[in-house]
């Protein structure tokens, strides 16, 4: 038996039903590919048979697994976007269109743009601050990635877009003094996880709302 | 079956932590040679279609842009270096991810051609780049799965089960879809009838080195 003795048996004997689950739903996805005939379709059918092998992958469980599910995910991600921009060029050059890089034209023109950011960014930057680390650089810069984009004066300063940059950097810093701290005097250890969990917030809240802020000066921009 | 057998003498490993490379001969051979021709594609220039008009005397040559140039020849050099990295691996895992990267890689040479017959074949090539990913990544796991290892120096010493046979066939389902190969070669050859001959061979060439490689891996690991 490969699986190690302290790995309860309801685990291992959960490995069968996911597999066949993988398979049954790239099964379904094929199914539907065979049926349809509109490509857009067929695209988005194609990425449940992604999804499939992702449970495929994940039903292993073990940290080899898991480094074979991320780029998976990326590879999927990659190639559902590859696709898509063959089709919409296609597309255009069939209605006799010269494309750009991205043809999509971007207004965003909903009404939960002008009514909630300030609330639902306020929240998500809450919540991102109590989760701290990576996930939690991910929910606030969501958030401050939200209000940035909904908000409708432009211009932002250069000073201020320089100083998102600058608060990255010191992040980064943090983050490194503390995985270092972590290394050399393991007795700290609470202190240097904070301040590299604290350090991976900053950073990435920081750099997403650094996107957003590039974002809305690239397409904003008439 | 042993790893010396089938590719000649082993001449070394190098051990990377987890990782094992090793050495032998028609592994160098093949990592040398994909990289010599990435190198003549990368110094090549690209060919201009000449199309004659039915009714009258007159050509209509098909050229390649510069912006169009740059990029494809950008991911024909990835797509080289991908695929020289899928020779000389040692690892399933490695092997895994250069043969997603050339599939998409591949699709991405021939996405910015201006002709809608060649889109609309790659758009076909894509979706089964894109369900192969299925086999491919699901194989490499059920043979994590059955074996508890992806190192093939690890792979070639167990005695294969039914379930790592059932994986290395899915693998091997996922490695011909992936690159294009025998039975979903239909669209790639419409994918050939675009300007820019050298940058679409390496397509053709990556293929035909995976192909070679993956039957060598499964030798390895079911015999």
């Amino acid at each position: 038996m490969l699986v190690p003795e302290f790995v309860p048996e309801i685990f291992c004997s959960l490995y069968l039903p996911a597999i066949y689950t993988g398979f049954i739903v790239g099964f379904i996805g094929l199914i539907g590919i065979a049926i349809n005939k509109n490509d857009i379709h067929v695209l988005i059918l194609t990425d449940i048979v992604g999804l499939a092998m992702l449970i495929i992958v994940g039903a292993v469980g073990t940290d080899l697994a898991e480094a074979l599910i991320l780029p998976g995910l990326v590879v999927e991600l990659a190639e559902i976007m590859a696709i898509s921009e063959i089709l919409i060029s296609r597309e255009m050059r069939k209605k006799g269109k010269n494309t750009s890089l991205l043809p999509m034209p971007l207004v965003f023109d909903m009404e939960i743009m002008t009514t909630a950011p300030n609330f639902l960014s306020l929240i998500l930057i809450g919540y991102g601050i109590f989760l701290t680390g990576f996930t939690g650089g991910a929910v606030a810069g969501g958030g401050i990635l939200l209000y940035i984009l909904s908000r409708k004066a432009r211009g932002l300063p250069i000073l201020v877009i320089n100083g998102l940059g600058a608060i990255s950097g010191i992040a980064w810093c943090l983050w490194i003094v503390g995985f270092l701290l972590f290394f050399v005097n393991p007795d700290f250890w609470l202190l240097s996880l904070f301040l590299s969990a604290c350090g991976l917030l900053l950073k990435v809240a920081s750099k997403m709302g650094l996107i957003g802020t590039l974002m809305r000066e690239e397409f904003k921009r008439e | 079956m042993d790893i010396g057998s089938l590719g000649g003498n082993l001449l070394g490993i190098i051990p990377l932590g987890d990782i094992v490379l090793y050495l032998t001969p028609l592994h160098i051979f093949m990592f040398i040679v994909i990289l010599l021709f990435t190198f003549l594609i990368a110094i090549s220039r690209t060919e201009t279609q000449v199309e004659a008009s039915f009714g009258s005397l007159k050509d209509n040559k098909i050229a390649v842009g510069l912006s169009e140039f740059k990029a494809r020849r950008f991911l024909a050099i990835v797509c080289g270096i991908a695929t020289a990295g899928a020779m000389i691996t040692g690892d399933l895992f490695n092997f895994i991810l250069f043969v997603a990267l050339t599939g998409i890689v591949n699709i991405g040479i021939v996405s910015a051609v201006k002709q809608i017959d060649v889109l609309n074949a790659a758009f076909q090539y894509g979706l089964i780049a894109m369900i192969s990913s299925l086999p491919l990544f699901g194989g490499g796991a059920i043979i994590l799965a059955a074996t508890g290892t992806l190192s093939f120096f690890e792979l070639a010493k167990i005695v294969p089960s039914p379930m790592t046979l059932f994986g290395s066939i899915l693998l091997l389902i996922g490695v011909a879809g992936e690159t294009g190969v025998a039975p979903f070669f239909a669209t790639k050859a419409e994918m050939f009838r675009t300007p820019g001959s050298p940058f679409i061979l390496i397509i053709h060439l990556s293929s035909l080195f995976i192909i070679i490689r993956a039957i060598e891996i499964l030798l390895t690991i079911l015999t």
